[in-house]
């Protein structure tokens, strides 16, 4: 009976430990990022709403005033009949309504089209630019309480979104490992990994020939490489948990070179055990993936956006790529934005479909961030101990 | 690479035995190249890079976009002039003393106006030739908000080589101002954290006088609480808004709100210094200059906040574990002692007799 009272408390805490590691995890946090953006967007709806209105009230007032002064000061006043001078006057009326029409639309006013600017897929794409820190400045809060709001909403928001970036870039790092794994190292490119291997080798064989203290350089990188976290080491570190089922394979492993068959071995398995796909993905994280494959992700992913917005607003492929870089880098000027210049019916979904290109794409370069960055350290790891033993071997 | 790993292999050789080999001029001038090197990837070397960064880029910048032919001026002024046509046709055409009949007509050609106007400011338009827009002091916030990441958008590039140096220019500027981030970050939290330490021993000198030996301890391990950092950086924007709300006479929440949304990065650019101050280009670099040094030492400070919070948190996480930990072993030995379970009651006796 206790025992089950005991087994009882500790499910009980293993289900919130449970919910709590899915609300960071990666589904609960793009839930959590969600709804936010959503709650904000339904806030500053409320808050910014009602201010529009007023001001489009306002600006069909002035342009009614403006009528009225041209007929009475300028109609009225000036002699009908000199053509010249009624037009310079009217030219002089027209440009101070000019500037109060510029003024007018840099505070926020929409030029009495139609659609609402605060509708709410714009102030979800509003709410959105504040989390990321975009800041697009298409929409800008006009009221007190839309800023002070604003603010409070950025101090929290930010710290979200960069929790999200950071949980869902690891995540697709992860996908994408095992992607390029599948796709590179078995069918790609089946040389892949004997190349690297062979090169190996050779660095081996020349290390061997100029040194001579070899075996207590070897023991003594071996011993390192269990120490420090290398991204290389792993397959080694498999090697020693699963002794047992590489004893059964045929190949007997020479203990003479130690690296070599860490580095081997996932090549030969994907081989020949393709079929189990644990073994492929365990393996598939041990992999670093080249630089230039990030930075093609990357801008393959800018000229998918660019065609899509080129479709979709009618810019040209340079706006577009200008557009969606911009944008991606979280600098945001704001000369671009979907919907501005297009005023369609589908401006609502155009919204939707930048929020979401938006969301994955930031996620995407998180996730080249994180596999460049391990490509690098393995850089800087490999060359340290290649400069190491160079010492090593003069002294 | 060769030349790298020649210099590396000095460094290497200089470090172990650095007394030994004075003498050697070609030493001497790598010792002097791996200073300048070292040097530069300090605080005051990236800074420095960073401000020469922004110089480079504000004069590239406005060497480009000066010269731009701007339709869109023709263009509106070439609305308003067909806009006073219109108005004199209607005025001939109609009957003059036909009030009401005269304004709807009015109306209806100042709306046409009107939307015009609003498209051209929507694509850009603010009344100003490309030759007022880009002056230095606003190239060099131009290319602050392209490298910060803060992106006001009030001056944007016109022309295809301008769009296409701005990519340009931000894919090598964002690592440099990300170098400069994290290590002006590092050392003033530092700075900060020694500040902050000597202050609290100070203070506290003549209670611990007598027992030193435990309290000393204590005290290195100090963290800088977060709500110090909170003083810090609200301090630092109340600096900002009051001076930007005298200098750009606007109201103080206006400038709060600037100073959160440059420091934070989103930059929607309704509200931007140099707007105002470039229609009287007199003493408006020094201020454009300071407003620069603003964004720029603020971001070093969020940086610095940023590093001590996290430290802070770190520590707090670290606590709350272990009192999490404590609250639930004793909630699990209340409960087993209230089953009257004599195991786990032993078990109690044991941990309380340790």
């Amino acid at each position: 009976m206790p025992r089950r009272r005991r087994r009882l408390a500790s499910r009980i805490r293993n289900y919130v430990r449970n919910l709590l590691a899915f609300l960071f995890s990666n589904i609960g946090l793009i839930v959590l990022v969600v709804g936010y953006t959503v709650a904000g967007a339904f806030m500053f709806q409320a808050i910014e709403g009602a201010s529009e209105i007023e001001r489009v009230n306002n600006m069909t007032l002035e342009r009614n005033n403006t009528a009225q002064y041209l007929w009475q000061n300028v109609t009225l006043a000036l002699n009908l009949f000199n053509e010249t001078a009624l037009k310079y006057r009217l030219n002089i009326e027209l440009s101070k309504y000019q500037s109060k029409i510029v003024t007018a639309v840099r505070n926020g006013w929409d030029g009495g089209r139609s659609s609402r600017q605060w509708s709410f897929s714009s102030a979800f794409l509003y709410s959105l630019t504040v989390i990321t820190s975009i800041g697009y400045g298409h929409l800008s809060p006009r009221t007190s309480w839309g800023k002070v709001m604003t603010i409070f909403y950025a101090l929290l928001g930010m710290p979200l979104f960069l929790l999200y970036v950071t949980n869902v870039g690891q995540l697709l790092a992860r996908w994408f490992k095992c992607l390029y794994a599948l796709v590179c190292l078995c069918r790609g490119c089946p040389g892949f990994g004997r190349r690297r291997v062979v090169r190996l080798r050779t660095q081996l064989e020349t290390s061997e020939a100029e040194s001579i203290e070899c075996p207590e350089g070897w023991r003594h990188r071996v011993s390192e490489s269990d120490v420090t976290p290398d991204y290389r080491i792993p397959p080694y570190a498999i090697y020693h948990q699963r002794r047992l089922d590489i004893r059964r394979l045929p190949h007997p492993l020479d203990p003479r070179y130690p690296h070599d068959r860490g580095w081997s071995e996932p090549a030969y398995r994907v081989e020949s055990e393709a079929s189990d796909f644990s073994y492929v993905t365990f393996d598939a994280q041990t992999i670093t993936v080249p630089i230039s494959v990030c930075v093609a992700v990357m801008v393959g992913y800018i000229m998918f956006g660019s065609m899509i917005f080129g479709l979709w607003e009618k810019w040209d492929q340079l706006d577009g790529a200008y557009f969606c870089f911009i944008s991606l880098s979280s600098i945001g000027f704001g000369d671009f934005v979907p919907g501005e210049r297009v005023y369609t019916p589908r401006i609502e979904t155009s919204f939707i479909v930048c929020s979401l290109y938006l969301m994955l794409g930031i996620a995407l370069g998180a996730m080249c961030f994180n596999l460049m960055q391990e490509q690098v350290i393995h850089y800087f790891a490999g060359l340290k101990r290649a400069l190491k033993r160079i010492c090593r071997c003069k002294r | 690479m060769e030349r790298q790993h020649s210099s590396l292999h000095g460094s290497f050789r200089s470090k172990d035995s650095s007394s030994t080999t004075g003498s050697d001029p070609r030493e001497k001038i790598k010792d002097c190249l791996r200073k300048f090197i070292a040097f530069m990837f300090t605080q005051v070397g990236v800074g420095a890079l960073v401000v020469c960064y922004a110089i480079l880029g504000a004069a590239s910048f406005m060497h480009i976009e000066k010269d731009s032919p701007d339709e869109q001026l023709e263009n509106v002024k070439q609305w308003r002039r067909s806009c006073a046509e219109e108005l004199w046709n209607i005025t001939v055409n109609n009957n003059i003393f036909n009030e009401t009949a005269w304004e709807i007509n009015i109306n209806k050609v100042l709306k046409v106006y009107q939307s015009n106007i609003t498209g051209a400011v929507h694509t850009g338009y603010n009344g100003r030739s490309a030759e007022d827009i880009w002056s230095f002091p606003a190239a060099l916030m131009y290319s602050l908000s392209v490298f910060t990441m803060i992106g006001y958008g009030n001056i944007v590039p016109k022309t295809v080589w301008g769009k296409i140096v701005t990519i340009a220019y931000a894919c090598f500027g964002i690592p440099i101002y990300i170098l400069y981030f994290c290590n002006m970050g590092k050392v003033l939290a530092q700075t900060f954290k020694w500040l902050y330490i000597t202050a609290h021993e100070c203070s506290r000198r003549e209670d611990t006088m007598f027992e030193e030996g435990e309290i000393q301890q204590i005290k290195r391990k100090i963290t800088v609480p977060s709500t110090a950092c909170l003083w810090v950086i609200s301090f630092y924007i109340l600096t900002g808004t009051i001076m930007f709300g005298a200098w750009e006479k606007w109201n103080y929440l206006d400038s709060t709100y600037f100073c959160v949304i440059s420091l934070c990065k989103i930059g929607f650019g309704d509200f931007v210094p140099g707007a105002n101050i470039t229609d009287s280009a007199g003493g408006s670099h020094l201020k454009l200059v300071i407003n620069f040094i603003y964004v720029l030492l603020g971001m070093g400070l969020v940086a610095m906040c940023y590093n001590l919070m996290c430290e802070d948190v770190r520590v707090k996480v670290r606590e709350l574990r272990e009192d999490l930990k404590n609250c639930l072993d004793d909630i699990t030995l209340k409960i087993t002692v209230c089953m009257n379970d004599t195991k786990y009651y032993h078990q109690k006796q044991t941990r309380h007799i340790k």
